[in-house]
C-alpha cells in the first residue's frame, strides 16, 4: 500500500527539514476555496 | 491535483521518499505575494534557502508529476553545480519516463551538464541530435539547435 503525504503547513519548518535531511522542497499553492 | 494525482500511491511514495511537502493556501501572506501567485495549482521546487527552481503552474497527471518533480531536483542540483547529481536524476527521467514532455529538457540539460564536466562541445552536440531524432517538435530541440555547429 502507497504512502499517503504527510503535507508540511509551515514555510520555516520545511526548509529547516530540507537542510537537515539535504532534500529540496515542494511548495504547492493551492486553492483553498 | 488532490482528486487525481496526489491520492496516486506512485506520486505519494516519490514526494514521501524524496522532497518535503509543503502546501500553503494561496490566500496566505507573505508567501502568496513573496511567490507571486496568481493562479493554483501553483508548484515550486525550493532549496533549503527558499530560492525556486522550478516554478509550474496547472495540473499534472501522475506520471508527468513524478518526471516534473524529479526534473525540479535536477534544475536544483544543477543550479547548485552538483552536476553527478543532475545527471543522475536525469538519466533516471529518460529511462523511466521518456514519453513525458520533460524528457526532452532532461536532454537538453544533461547535455549541458556534460559539458560542463568535461568542457567538451560533443555532449552538446550529441544533445542536439538526440533531441532532433526523439524529440523533434520539442522546444528544446530548437534551443539546441546551435549546438549542431560544434
Amino acid at each position: 500500500m502507497g504512502k499517503t503525504i504527510e503535507w508540511i503547513t509551515d514555510f520555516k519548518e520545511a526548509l529547516e527539514r530540507a537542510r537537515k535531511e539535504n532534500k529540496a522542497v515542494l511548495l504547492d499553492f493551492f486553492n483553498p476555496q | 491535483m488532490d482528486a487525481v494525482t496526489y491520492p496516486n500511491s506512485e506520486v505519494a511514495d516519490f514526494i514521501s521518499k524524496n522532497l518535503i511537502p509543503l502546501r500553503i493556501g494561496s490566500d496566505v501572506d507573505p508567501y502568496a505575494g513573496q511567490f507571486n501567485v496568481k493562479w493554483t495549482p501553483k508548484i515550486l521546487i525550493l532549496d533549503s534557502t527558499g530560492k525556486i527552481h522550478q516554478d509550474n503552474v496547472g495540473f499534472y497527471p501522475p506520471e508527468e508529476f513524478i518526471a516534473s518533480l524529479e526534473l525540479g531536483m535536477a534544475k536544483m542540483d544543477f543550479d547548485l553545480d552538483c552536476l553527478e547529481e543532475t545527471t543522475s536524476h536525469l538519466d533516471h527521467i529518460l529511462a523511466k519516463y521518456p514519453q513525458t514532455p520533460e524528457a526532452a529538457e532532461a536532454i537538453f540539460i544533461g547535455g549541458v551538464a556534460e559539458y560542463k564536466k568535461s568542457g567538451s562541445g560533443e555532449p552538446l552536440k550529441n544533445a542536439y541530435k538526440k533531441l532532433r531524432e526523439k524529440y523533434p517538435n520539442s522546444e528544446w530541440a530548437t534551443r539546441a539547435a546551435p549546438y549542431r555547429l560544434l
